[in-house]
């Protein structure tokens, strides 16, 4: 899911958001503080509603911060047609968030119950905690939502427009800067979300973001930058990449497995699984 | 180009005079630090300012170069001069290697091939234990001269060597050739320029400077873990050239200063000291997007 | 024949650009290239030039086969050219374009650049080259900032620069105005006067008309006609292609 999110934003926008990782922590932390401290105290909701609300608080913190980035960097460099600043920018902005969240948050780790990760689920003879079946069941509720979006809505197409051709897109009456700014809105509250729904399996730490982000790239590219279909097939091979490492060759290796199978795709097929080589046009 | 001279007289003398003027030894530390980092600086800015490419991965050099200078010398007992020049031998076949990718791949793509070449770098030093020790690190590494002065010196002289040689690089041809790669590629290709091989030079030239200025790291800390070269390394040198000037000679060289000496005035701050450079770092990008060295050159003409 | 072509074709995904064609450029000629929009003439440059491999068929520089060559190997053979959309260093100044373009006749090896930088050997030869285009007084400025039509003649220049024998120019005179045109005209004939062929591709049929010893017409990727001046305007084929398909008998 946070790949997606990198992805539809690299699609439309042709740029790389190094700070889309923090929005996961902060939309991890959102979740944790709704859930523990308002909706329980507060509001006195039971454990399972107070998780859900908190989901949504997360999903508003993550598209709150998009709108705020796209505002402060994004639009700002739009352009000015440089690849490196914009990415520099939201490595700027990567740093401020992580070290906001160590000043507010302090760095020893929370441990972030939520009410399904009690639980376990049994298939057969292989046992599940609930809360990753939830993590599963809400990222494909999710992709496909994205999915149906961007493929049948007037304003997905018009994103999708956006995205091949931002001046004839603009011509026809489609008006490019607020389309960006919703992609990136859309693409943030998906990763505020999945902070939700992480926070209780990963560590939540300040950092905990970083861990992710350099892996969501390495989706994108293995799916081809801006290509939807293809990361959520590359989400999907990583994730079985990763297993069998795990299971053959020790946790210790999966970044080094998942990198080099970055490299060797970037050789093979520069331009992802699905996708078609194109010549530049001269 | 008398001018330039005297820029060059002042600029030694000051250096000379850096240890006896900072006299502790933490800011001296301080000062081999700056040193180093002005190196890797200038490492980096060879191959992002002048040829245009979207490198992420120079702390994989710097990482190669202190990784084989140390163990050469620890584990086989070599010379530390010997050992440097195989390591920096080392870092700039690694640049090839990474030149590879570079040839066939550009802007983002190139971006996450070279994150994904520092990522895939830092997880051999990590999980090769039977060589690097891992995590659990090497200890006891000894400088090539103990006195922090003389380490400073060094190291600073060999950063001016560098500056004196890149600018000279810059200045001939061969600069005019990576520029042009840098602005259009298909153009310069239709000037007889080889991309792939001025590339290739380019990326090998940078990974061994950063090999080098990774060899006197260890000695200067005196132990060695791996996530001394983890990919934020990467991103701080980035910052180093950015916030400077990148494709400006002395812009990165400001830049390394700057960014060496701020976290350290900032150490009051505690936690919001990093906060303060994530936000400079940003401004930077926004609102002067050419760097220190443009915000001078716009302030010089502003007063005229 | 400086330079000869047999049967060279390209497509990319379904659309056959180049189907087919043949062309031969006599030495010390002015070779024009016409046709329609989308005809293929842009595709063809890139072929001979090198920017793209064709997918079939022969290519020779007088007895030099260029298939597979790199665009770069190209140029020390003496071939230059100029893009249709103007490709400049925009960043760098009108002398460093220009000085760019002498790349091919630096020798030194590059240990003497390190040791003496900046050795200003073509400098004056790239002066003359931007008075010969009429751009010697700007020659400090940024390429990026020059007018539309002074960025063509910049990009003639850069490419003179390289000394070819075979120049091609891909539509040097779009979005120039008559003036501009009127000293174009003049520079490609004294440019053919030094020995040098010109191959040009171009829609201004008043350039054509006036230097161009021979025109090769394209159309639809495949060769339709090929003669001199006079004759292509008066052929029903090219005059069909050019007012539309529909008009062909
Ligand atoms: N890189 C490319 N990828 C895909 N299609 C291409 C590419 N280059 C050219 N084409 C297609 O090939 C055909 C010929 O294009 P080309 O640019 O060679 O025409 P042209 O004769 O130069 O036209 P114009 O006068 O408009 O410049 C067109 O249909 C074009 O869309
Ligand atoms: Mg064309």
């Amino acid at each position: 899911m946070v790949a997606l999110g990198l992805t539809l934003i690299y699609g439309v926008l042709n740029q790389i958001n190094f700070a889309h990782a923090d929005f996961v922590t902060v939309g991890a932390f959102t979740a944790f503080f709704t859930a523990t401290r308002f909706a329980t105290k507060v509001l006195g909701l039971p454990d399972t509603g107070a998780y859900l609300l908190s989901m949504f608080a997360a999903l508003g913190a993550g598209a709150l911060l998009g709108l705020a980035v796209n505002a402060a960097v994004f639009a700002p460099l739009r352009d000015r047609g440089d690849e490196l600043r914009p990415l520099i920018a939201t490595i700027g902005v990567s740093v401020l968030l992580e070290n906001a969240q160590l000043a507010l948050f302090g760095p020893i780790p929370y441990q972030f119950d939520s009410p399904f990760a009690r639980e376990t689920l049994r298939i057969g003879r292989i046992f599940f905690s609930a809360q990753s079946v939830l993590v599963v069941a809400v990222s494909a509720a999710a992709i496909a939502a994205l999915y149906g979006f961007m493929r049948f809505t007037f304003l997905g197409k018009a994103l999708r427009a956006v995205a091949q051709d931002r001046e004839t897109a603009g011509l026809m009456g489609i008006n490019p800067n607020l389309l960006i700014a919703l992609t990136i809105v859309i693409a943030s509250a998906l990763a505020g979300m999945a902070g939700a729904l992480l926070g209780p399996v990963l560590v939540l730490s300040p950092f905990a973001g970083a861990s992710v982000i350099v892996k969501a790239f390495a989706i994108v590219i293995i799916g081809g930058f801006g290509n939807m279909q293809g990361t959520i097939l590359a989400g999907i091979l990583v994730g079985v990449i990763e297993a069998f490492t795990v299971q053959y060759l020790g946790s210790g290796l999966i970044d080094l497995v998942v990198f080099a199978m970055l490299l060797l795709m970037l050789v093979l097929r520069p331009t992802g699984l699905i996708a078609e080589r194109k010549e530049e046009n001269v | 180009m008398s001018a330039r001279r005297i820029y060059f007289v002042v600029s030694i003398l000051v250096l000379a005079a850096l240890p006896w003027l900072i006299a502790t030894p933490y800011w001296r530390g301080i000062l081999v630090l700056c040193a180093m980092n002005v190196l890797l600086a200038l490492s980096l800015n060879l191959v992002i300012g002048y040829t245009g490419q979207l490198n992420l991965g120079q702390s994989a050099f710097f990482g190669i170069g202190a990784y084989v200078s140390t163990i050469l010398v620890k584990s086989y007992g070599w010379n530390f001069w010997l050992a440097a020049v195989a390591a920096v031998g080392a870092a700039g076949l690694l640049g090839l290697a990474l030149a590879a990718f570079a040839v066939r791949l550009r802007g983002h793509y190139l971006a996450i091939a070279s994150l994904g070449f520092a990522v895939i770098t830092y997880q051999v030093l990590v999980n090769w234990e039977n060589v690097t020790q891992g995590v659990r690190g090497i200890y006891g590494i000894m400088p090539p001269f103990s006195h922090p002065a003389a380490l400073f010196y060094l190291v600073a002289g060999i950063a001016v060597l560098v500056y004196v040689l890149i600018d000279n690089l810059v200045r001939s041809p061969v600069g005019d050739s990576l520029r042009a790669i840098r602005e259009d590629e298909v153009s310069a290709a239709s000037l007889g320029i080889n991309r792939a091989l001025w590339k290739a030079f380019a990326f090998c030239v940078g990974a061994a400077i950063a090999g080098l200025a990774g060899c006197f790291y260890p000695g200067f800390v005196g132990t060695l873990v791996p996530d001394a070269f983890n990919i934020v390394e990467s991103f701080t040198m980035m910052a180093m050239v950015i916030v400077g000037g990148m494709g400006t000679m002395i812009g990165p060289v400001l830049g390394a200063i700057v960014l060496t000496f701020l976290p350290e005035l900032l150490r009051g701050f505690g936690e919001l000291r990093l906060m303060i450079y994530g936000i400079a770092l940003t401004l930077v990008v926004l609102f002067m997007p050419g760097g220190m060295v443009q915000a001078w050159m716009a302030l010089r003409a502003r007063l005229r | 024949m400086i330079l000869r072509a047999k049967e060279i074709s390209k497509s990319f995904g379904g659309v056959r650009a180049v189907h087919n064609v043949s062309i031969a450029v006599p030495e010390n000629s002015i070779f024009a290239l016409i046709g329609p929009n989308g005809a293929g003439k842009s595709t063809l440059l890139n072929l001979l030039s090198g920017i793209y491999q064709p997918d079939a068929g022969s290519l020779h520089l007088e007895e030099t086969n260029l298939i597979g060559l790199p665009a770069h190997r190209r140029v020390r053979l003496g071939m230059a050219r100029t893009f249709q959309k103007i490709r400049l260093f925009r960043q760098l100044t009108l002398l460093e374009n220009v000085l760019a373009g002498f790349h091919i006749h630096q020798d030194a090896p590059f240990w003497e650049y390190l040791v003496y930088g900046d050795t200003g050997r073509f400098r004056e030869e790239a002066r003359s080259l931007l008075a010969f285009v009429g751009l010697e007084a700007r020659s400090g400025e940024r390429a990026g900032a020059l007018p539309y039509g002074q960025q063509r003649m910049l990009e003639i220049a850069r490419a003179l620069a390289t000394r070819p024998r075979l120049f091609m120019l891909d539509e040097p005179a779009a979005g120039l105005n008559a003036a501009e045109v009127d000293f174009l005209l003049k520079r490609l004939e004294q440019i053919g006067r030094q020995g040098v062929t010109v191959l040009v591709v171009e829609h201004n049929m008043d350039l054509v008309m006036n230097v161009a010893h021979r025109v090769f017409v394209m159309d639809h990727g495949e060769p339709l006609f090929e003669g001199t001046p006079r004759e292509v305007q008066h052929d029903p084929a090219v005059i069909a292609a050019y007012l539309g398909g529909e008009f062909a008998s």
